[in-house]
């Protein structure tokens, strides 16, 4: 363990992390806000934001985008991107929701008929783009860069790079959207009777239906913008790139407590830093493996997660 | 005729749970619907919401057939209910609790109004107005209960035993409550284990057994009816 490579910077390791950990927080958001409705585990999820990766990345290359462009073409495709992202992800997911869970729920199915379907939905889906995309080769797919890195703040040898800046900051918006739309707005309202008592919201007049297709947009939505940042960082995706972004960002909203849309953020933000910590102490062997011992203990002995679930039961 | 259910069966799974009921409630009255426990006084209001659906007979409200409509289009409708167990939202504030209940709602100059008229209705709702829901008294559930279903505008009010848990100085203020929103112009059906109050404020009522209505009257009929004073009042 190399723990002078952490301590000496462990400023500069926390931001790196912290901008890491803001995509797992994304994605986070969807498990949370469809098992805070539903009691459901949506392990389709990661497919949801693995299509949101291969809309941008079509858009991007449709439109002859090039290495590098200038930051006023960067912004441009940053934004359009992160609207493609969101639609294409967003309609995913409501697509799995009409077409897998809907006439499951109209059959009363047992919750263990909903979390196979999930899983056979993430399988198809994976494997549907594994067959159709790159030539059938099954290959990561790279594609430009869109955004030159440069360090945009230099605070006490803490470098914040402007990619990191945009990561951290989209999330952050994103984020407090969420959150006042579903605390603040009569939609919101909505969510929240369901989550907390289907049967009197009911009564309420709240359209079920109608409350569920939302929850699933809205958690399509922000895996979106989690892919749009995806690619402005890494360059590249594939196939089964939702797998391991999906199991992590899983975690993120365990670690947090799922059902808790804060809890989110701050699971999906822990989770990048001691991922990085631990690629340091490691020389990134390890930095995996850590990620999922953090669900395992955290499982062991705080099931409800760091902040408790919120959006369904009364907040403590 | 405001609400009429003909011949109403109803089934949870193999167990029939209503046995072809009939009872109507017409306009401006307060009608109550006595039972012991597992009659089927709750599925009996749970048909009407449309929160569980009929095997058999009909629904009609305000003159329309609403027995295949949705529990949501319902309350469009104008049925408002202080549900079973009262069913407040424990992570809502009380205010957020009475807005749930205007949620089918635009007009906000009514439902300002509305709010006003619970508040002053329940005027312990005006002082925990910004607390959650789940940290009220049992007491102060059920007015919220009670309030939320107003806070639609009802034209009929279904109350699920509104008494429920209550010290008996609450249960007479709550009864007085449901009298005073009866004359203020909504109709009520309520359910109730306490038959004494219920009668003694009820326009008419309906005595359930088993999934059957077993006797009907006007309130103080029933009141003095030998067998519902052996049966439901305690009384030989």
């Amino acid at each position: 363990m190399n723990f002078d490579a952490l301590f000496d910077h462990i400023g500069q390791h926390t931001v790196d992390g912290l901008a890491k950990g803001a995509i797992y927080a994304l994605v986070a958001l969807g498990y949370t806000l469809v098992y805070g409705v539903l009691r459901l585990i949506n392990f389709a999820h990661s497919e949801v934001f693995m299509v949101g990766t291969f809309a941008v990345m079509w858009t991007w290359i449709g439109i002859g985008a090039g290495n590098t462009p200038s930051i006023g073409i960067a912004i441009l495709l940053l934004v359009l991107g992160g609207l493609v992202g969101a639609a294409a992800s967003g309609g995913t997911a409501v697509l799995v929701e009409l077409v897998a869970y809907r006439h499951l729920r109209r059959k009363n199915a047992p919750s263990l008929v909903f979390l196979i379907t999930a899983i056979g939905v993430s399988l198809s889906l994976t494997e549907i783009f594994g067959i159709f995309t790159g030539n059938g080769e099954r290959k990561i797919q790279g594609m430009p860069t869109i955004l030159n890195q440069s360090i945009a703040i230099d605070f006490l040898g803490v470098e914040i790079t402007n990619l990191q800046l945009i990561v951290l900051a989209a999330a952050f918006l994103m984020m407090i959207g969420l959150d006042q739309f579903i605390n603040k707005t009569r939609y919101g309202r909505g969510v929240r009777a369901v989550a907390q008592n289907p049967d009197t919201a009911a009564l309420m007049g709240v359209n079920k239906d109608r409350v569920i297709v939302l929850i699933f947009a809205l958690g399509g939505l922000m895996a979106g913008v989690a892919a749009v940042l995806w690619n402005m960082r890494y360059g590249f995706t594939r196939f089964d790139i939702g797998f391991v972004i999906g199991l992590k960002a899983f975690t993120a909203a365990v670690l947090g407590g799922i059902g808790n849309l804060r809890g989110a953020l701050v699971g999906g933000l822990l989770l990048g830093v001691i991922e990085v910590y631990f690629a340091t102490l490691t020389a990134s062997k390890w930095e995996d493996v850590f990620a999922f011992i953090v669900l395992v203990v955290v499982l062991m002995f705080r099931p409800t997660g760091l902040l408790g679930e919120s959006l369904g039961r009364a907040r403590a | 005729m405001l609400l009429e259910i003909d011949n109403v069966t109803l089934h949870y799974g193999r167990i029939q749970a209503l046995h072809g009921i009939s009872l109507n409630v017409n306009e401006g009255e307060v009608v109550a619907l006595i039972g012991a426990n597992g009659a089927g006084k709750t599925t009996t209001m749970r048909a009407i919401s449309g929160l569980r659906p009929v095997s058999s007979g009909r629904i009609r409200f305000n003159g329309e057939d609403i027995t295949n409509v949705r529990a949501d289009l319902r309350v469009i409708r104008g049925i408002g209910q202080s549900p079973e167990g009262r069913g407040v939202f424990p992570g809502m504030t009380v205010r957020e609790n009475l807005d749930m209940g205007a949620y089918t709602r635009r007009d906000a100059a009514g439902i300002a109004e509305d709010m006003e008229r619970v508040l002053t209705l329940f005027p312990r709702l005006q002082e925990r107005i910004k607390q959650n829901g789940g940290t009220l008294s049992g007491g102060e559930q059920q007015m919220l209960a009670v309030g939320r279903a107003l806070m639609s505008r009802p034209k009929l009010l279904l109350l699920d035993e509104p008494s429920m848990g209550l010290a008996p100085m609450l249960i007479q203020q709550i009864f007085s409550i449901i009298t005073e929103i009866n004359e203020q112009g909504t109709t009520v059906l309520v359910v109730e284990q306490n038959a004494q109050q219920a009668l003694s404020r009820a326009h008419r009522a309906y005595v359930l057994e088993t999934g059957n209505i077993v006797k009907e009257g006007t309130g103080q009929d029933l009141l003095h009816d030998p067998a519902v004073k052996a049966a439901y009042l305690g009384v030989a």
